[in-house]
């Protein structure tokens, strides 16, 4: 294989960078560059930590000064109170925040609604119960700790250097814990959770361990983090520690440097640390703190996605890889060497019974009874409010069922999370695509192909991407985020994603609503030819037209329960499904 | 002078400093500016963020020393640079600052910063490079663990034992003295050190404490507390405050159409509590105030008259020498005594002679071979009278006239 | 166990000191719930207004109502004035947040070349006047706090319900697009809404002035209670900011009354974290 300069030459700076900067205490520079640059690593270590569940799921959290602190106490109290030696308190320093995490995020990451500005109060409120607890218990009591008596071991020729040769480990480990994190399946589920969380749950993506697993990382390399620091500071109060400050300079150093990517906190760190010590000289000490708000204002202003993107921006433009402009007019589908349609089979393969959900004082469906065979097409219809996208939403696991029971293939998936109702082969669409914005279309579709099917190579998953997208017409636009594409385009992106998950079940939201004809015929060609494909299809429409044309059968739901169920044209000419759709008034 | 003159010039000459020869034949009252390569003496203050209220003090004593220092013999015959940085309140700025100025700057002293935190950041830098350090305001003397570092601010050891004996004794001499008190703290470290023992100390002494409270450094609402200590109405009401938590508590007393009989208050800011309508006959912690017998110790009433002047200039809305102004006084003296008693600015030869003399300071004279190189205690009491500061107890230290007077 | 007398008073001087929180908590929420603009400038902007009310009254003896007449404007304008740049920049949520975090630091720095960072105290024969209701007393200026936070607070929620430019406010929030469909200029109305919060800022610093510690970093001290109120009192409903800031002031009163004072804000944050996870209906 022919080794190119330009993919081994970052790898081989970074050799060289981890190995120059790890040896750097040996040239024995002034204690206070070792000292600075450890402040840097601290800070970028801090960063990094945080944007691993606030940056790349969007969990913002302002309780980072929470898990830090409590790294900081554990290390204080074991080896300053306990006698411990400083390097074992280390890995308890990270555990117990973790820990931690895990508890808050068992509890918290059940509530839907605990996102946005709730959970970043949340944290902050954990951070003060937290602080206060340890302020009025024993473990600080209002004194502080002092850790001068405390013995460093000597990693490196000096104290400090050592203190360094720490934060550095801790640094480089945060780092390559958030570039696998970014590169792995875990990654793109937390990027998939921070555009929207409920179709990521639909696609197969294990939000809620997800979560746990990203804030439980984020915590424990904080408490390690804030272990080490405790030996640097040496002495520890309460009001130093929880300072509110740590947690919102975490946050701008995280933004400013890009806090969807997992190098952007460091660049953000490594400037705003630099920055804050280019003014300490006490004549301006004043005046320089205000210029740093200044540059601050600036940098938020000129980049209000961070260095990163804007960077990645620059050298795409620079190296003339734009993205195409949208191509205007229908997509025209390839014409798919379509099999003969196979006939529907006798295997029942989605069995509802008695499904019923209560929201509050509405019964949004009252015992449901419905068998699909597979590689069947069912239509289902009814009035506003009768329960069609409910029905979609319990059999995908969105919404836990109030009673009855569903089964795909024989097993029941009723009370299941979505996700694994995703991986026994559900895949759905929404009424108004809903794909993950920060993504590429190759990325979305490549997400649904990763988490929604078997596991497989990444290779053969991208591969299998490329044909869901070629085939639906998108081919050319893969690297075009979903803002740049029309609405046609994004229904198609819609079905290119359930598709990818090669479901045996695919439950369509009105996929046909706000297209025009030709955009329908075209769409209903695809429809069929998913089905060709082997598929079990479920879909909920108004279009009229399009229900008779595609399904083999038709089931009419009316508040909550099924009200016909047929062949298309006999359903159809049915008084009473006339009725309900026409009103009552009208039909007597 | 204060200063054994003599003996530093013959070791200025000695150790063949230039300038030193100059002033040797000169008349003890005209001397020639120091001269040569400046001495430079780095440290750092809170300037920014959250310890900020005092440091500009510090600053303009600090300031006022060094051109004090250099306007008599500088050390060992050579001028002072004072190289000030700001460690923005926080420990770890404080730990990294002082490593720049050790190892990047190399300055041959140094001076502590301000406050507890900042001060063992920095005594730990101190003590790995050997530098003596010189602070004036760490409130719990046994953290000062380092041979080489040396209070400026007479607090004794044990400080916590023996400042509340003044208080009690203080408090002996009212017709009636209190049988009972209520100690409130905030929960910031030297206040709580002080508090507990305060309520040790008593208890000792046979005054019931009905409450022993504490609150969160920076607690906002005082409401709920005053009506405890309104419903407990102690003879002596002792509070661990800072800043401005002493007014608000009295406020929030008033508000309940309650005084406190008595009332002690620990660090609170000297300027508000003095003019506050609650404050009168208030009694608080002090080392010394601008008023006799402090006022007849050596250089102290151009002290005074200077960081009034300078005060005044920086818009700080209490321009009076206090004993915090006196505390950063206080450690430049020392540091010049040292230094020049020492002939030498060998840190080791610099702590040594400290443990074997005495240095004269605004605070008086000074020891330091005492544990955590601690000597005497001096901490006083002083009261509000007419919306004015007296120094009451012990009583040789009451200016003529002062008395300490009950509520 | 504490008598009657002492949880009663706890509980007048909690409500009426946990006003203040409302007051400063109901300019943030306007701004947070209706623009989508978290505005930690909210403080400083307080403090700036207290420091000039407590110059005004120190240094030309002028009384903190007239002050507060030439200040609340002020604020006003500041607020406009600051939402240029939100507006200019299309400030997001996040950005808003770190941005005006970037403006509090700087006003910290303008308040402390000016005034120093030494502690200042506007005395004023106000601060210790009550009046006496059976066994209770109930302090005057805290009251009155309460009572013009009361007014503007309900006056900001009429303005909001019953008004057209509120109504539409309201419908903006909700969704700029079918709003302007409506014929309604969201942009002029948040330059308004901006400008009413910062005024509100101005208000409470005059309360500010007369009941709290002046210094500059104080600015960040009343930050964490009242996030939690805003919360509490939901986003953009001035009259819930200020019930939740009598409920976080009396819980935290309460607690001091009764257990040790330092875990007060345990009680206080506890009171949030339950009301976050629990989601009562009366909220």
């Amino acid at each position: 294989m022919v080794v190119t300069a330009s993919r081994d030459l970052p790898k081989l700076a970074a050799v060289i960078g981890i190995g120059v900067f790890a040896l750097l205490p040996m040239a024995r520079l002034p204690a206070f560059y070792d000292s600075f640059l450890y402040l840097v690593f601290f800070w970028i270590s801090l960063s990094t930590s945080w944007t691993l569940l606030s940056g790349f799921a969007g969990y913002f959290s302002l309780g980072h000064a929470a898990f830090f602190g409590v790294g900081m106490y554990a290390t204080a109290v074991m080896s300053a109170k306990f006698g411990v030696p400083f390097l074992f308190t280390l890995p308890v320093a990270a555990a117990i925040p973790a820990l931690l995490a895990v508890g808050i995020g068992a509890i918290v990451f059940r509530l839907r609604r605990l996102r946005g500005e709730l959970f970043a109060l949340l944290t902050l409120a954990v951070t003060f119960v937290i602080a206060t607890i340890i302020l009025n218990t024993p473990i600080d009591g209002g004194g502080g700790i002092f850790m001068s008596a405390v013995p460093l071991p000597a990693i490196m020729p000096t104290p400090t250097g050592s203190i360094y040769a720490l934060g550095f480990v801790l640094c480089v480990s945060t780092l390559a814990i958030a570039w696998k994190v970014a590169h792995s399946r875990l990654g793109m589920g937390l990027f998939a959770i921070h555009d929207d969380e409920d179709v990521a749950e639909a696609k197969g993506v294990p939000t809620f361990r997800y979560k746990i697993i990203a804030f439980a990382l984020s915590a424990g390399i904080a408490g390690a983090v804030g272990g080490v620091h405790a030996m640097y500071v040496g002495f520890l109060t309460v009001s130093g520690t929880f300072d509110l400050t740590v947690p919102l300079y975490v946050v701008l150093m995280s933004v400013i440097g890009g806090s969807r990517s997992w190098f952007g906190p460091a660049i953000g760190a490594a400037f705003i640390t630099t920055l804050l010590y280019a003014f300490i000289s006490g004549g301006e000490a004043l005046v320089g703190r205000a210029l740093v708000g200044l540059i601050l204002v600036v940098a938020i202003l000129w980049l209000p996605d961070g260095v990163v993107p804007a960077v990645k921006k620059w050298l795409a433009r620079w190296r003339g890889v734009t993205a195409k402009p949208p191509q205007a007019g229908v997509v025209p589908i390839e014409p798919v060497s379509l099999p003969i349609s196979r006939p529907v089979g006798d295997r029942v393969l989605l069995q509802v019974r008695g499904a019923s959900k209560r929201f509050g004082g509405l019964q949004a469906l009252a015992g449901v009874d419905l068998d699909v065979h597979e590689g069947e097409i069912l239509g289902l219809v009814g009035p506003n409010g009768s329960g069609k996208t409910t029905l979609i939403n319990v059999i995908s696991g969105f919404y836990p069922l109030s009673g009855g029971t569903i089964a795909v293939d024989g097993v029941e998936i009723g009370h299941v999370p979505a996700h694994e109702i995703a991986r026994r082969g559900v895949a759905r669409t929404y009424q108004i695509p809903r794909p993950f914005v920060n993504m590429t279309v190759l990325e979305n579709v490549t997400l649904a192909a990763t988490f929604g099917g078997p596991a497989r190579p990444g290779a053969e998953i991208r591969a299998e991407a490329l044909h869901w997208i070629a085939f639906t017409g998108l081919a050319g636009k893969e690297d075009v985020l979903p803002a740049g594409l029309n609405l046609h385009e994004r229904k198609f992106l819609e079905l290119a994603r359930a598709l990818a998950a090669k479901p045996k079940l695919l439950l369509l939201d009105e996929v046909l609503s706000g297209l025009n004809p030709a955009e329908v015929d075209n769409a209903i060609r695809l429809v069929r030819a998913i089905r060709a494909q082997g598929a079990t299809i479920v879909f909920v429409e108004h279009l009229m037209r399009a229900v008779v044309e595609l399904s083999d059968r038709i089931a009419v739901l009316n508040e909550g329960r099924l009200f016909a169920l047929g062949a298309p044209r006999e359903v159809m000419r049915d008084p009473g499904v006339v009725s309900i759709y026409l009103g009552k008034a009208y039909a007597a | 002078m204060i200063y054994p003159v003599g003996a530093l010039r013959r070791r200025g000459v000695l150790a063949g400093m230039v300038g030193a020869t100059a002033t040797l034949g000169a008349p003890a009252i005209v001397r020639a500016a120091p001269s040569g390569k400046p001495v430079r003496v780095g440290g750092t203050l809170s300037l920014t963020g959250f310890l900020a209220q005092t440091a500009v003090i510090h600053k303009i004593a600090s300031e006022m020393m060094v051109e004090e220092i250099n306007g008599r013999n500088g050390l060992l015959g050579r001028p002072v640079e004072y190289i000030l940085l700001d460690d923005q309140s926080k420990p770890e700025t404080a730990r990294s600052l002082y490593e720049k100025l050790i190892t990047v700057d190399k300055v041959d002293l140094i001076q502590g910063p301000y406050a507890t935190a900042p001060i063992l950041a920095a005594m730990g830098v101190a003590q790995r490079y050997g530098k003596v350090m010189i602070q004036s305001s760490m409130g719990i003397p046994k953290l000062q663990t380092y041979d080489r570092a040396f209070p400026a601010t007479p607090f004794g050891s044990e400080p916590n034992v023996t400042y509340p004996n003044v208080i009690l004794d203080a408090m002996a001499t009212f017709p009636t003295p209190p049988k009972t008190m209520v100690v409130l703290t905030s929960k910031f470290p030297s206040a709580q050190f002080m508090a507990q023992g305060m309520k040790e100390q008593a208890e000792k002494r046979g005054v019931k404490v009905l409450l022993y409270l504490e609150y969160e450094s920076g607690n906002r609402d005082f409401g709920a507390i005053a009506a405890r200590i309104k419903e407990a109405n102690p003879d002596l009401l002792w509070v661990g405050s800072l800043g401005l938590e002493s007014n608000l508590l009295l406020e929030a007393l008033r508000k309940l159409d309650y005084s406190p009989k008595n009332s002690f208050h620990l660090y609170p800011a000297p300027g508000p509590l003095a003019l506050s309508p609650d404050g009168d006959k208030a009694l608080c912690s002090t080392f010394l105030e601008p008023d006799e017998p402090f006022m007849s110790r050596p250089g102290m009433k151009r002290l005074a008259a200077e960081f009034k002047e300078k005060a005044t200039k920086a818009n700080l809305p209490y321009s009076t020498i206090d004993a915090q102004a006196c505390g950063m006084i206080s450690e430049w003296q020392i540091l010049e005594a040292a230094v020049n008693g020492a002939g030498s600015l060998d840190d080791e030869k610099i702590a040594a002679w400290l443990k074997k003399n005495r240095v004269t300071t605004v605070y008086g004279s000074m020891r330091f071979d005492g544990p955590y190189n601690h000597g005497d205690a001096a901490q006083l009491i002083k009261q509000v009278q007419n919306k004015e500061w007296k120094v009451v107890w012990p009583k040789e230290f009451a200016a003529p006239g002062v008395k300490l007077i009950a509520s | 166990m504490p008598s009657a007398t002492l949880l009663g008073q706890a509980l007048i001087s909690g409500v009426l000191a946990g006003g203040l929180y409302g007051l400063l908590a109901m300019g943030l929420s306007l701004s947070w719930g209706l623009l989508r603009l978290v505005n930690l400038s909210h403080f400083a902007l307080a403090f700036l207004a207290a420091y000039i009310v407590y110059e005004l009254g120190t240094d030309y003896h002028i009384e903190p109502w007239w002050s507060a007449a030439m200040v609340v404007p002020a604020m006003f304008a500041i607020g406009t004035a600051q939402h240029w740049l939100f507006d200019r920049f299309k400030v997001n949520e996040l950005g808003s947040l770190l941005m005006t975090f970037s403006f509090a630091i700087i006003l910290e720095v303008a308040i402390q070349l000016y005034w120093t960072a030494d502690f200042r105290r506007y005395e004023t024969e106000y601060a210790t006047r009550s009046i006496k209701a059976g066994p209770f007393y109930i302090p005057v200026l805290e009251l009155t706090l309460c009572i013009v936070a009361a007014v503007l607070a309900c006056g900001t929620w009429v303005w909001l319900r019953r008004t057209y430019v509120g109504k539409a406010l309201r419908a903006a929030a909700e969704d700029p697009d079918i709003a302007a469909a409506y014929g309604v200029n969201h942009k002029k109305l948040a330059y308004l809404l901006s400008g009413i919060g910062a005024a509100y800022a101005g208000v409470a610093g005059t309360f500010i002035a007369l009941i709290a510690t002046l210094a500059p970093a104080q600015i960040w001290t009343y930050l964490g209670v009242v996030f939690a109120v805003v919360i509490i009192g939901r986003l953009g409903n001035p009259i819930g900011a200020l019930l939740a800031g009598m409920l976080i002031g009396a819980s935290e009163s309460l607690a001091q009354a009764v257990l040790s004072p330092a875990w007060s804000p345990v009680v206080s944050f506890s009171v949030l974290i339950v009301i976050l996870l629990w989601d009562p209906e009366w909220l």
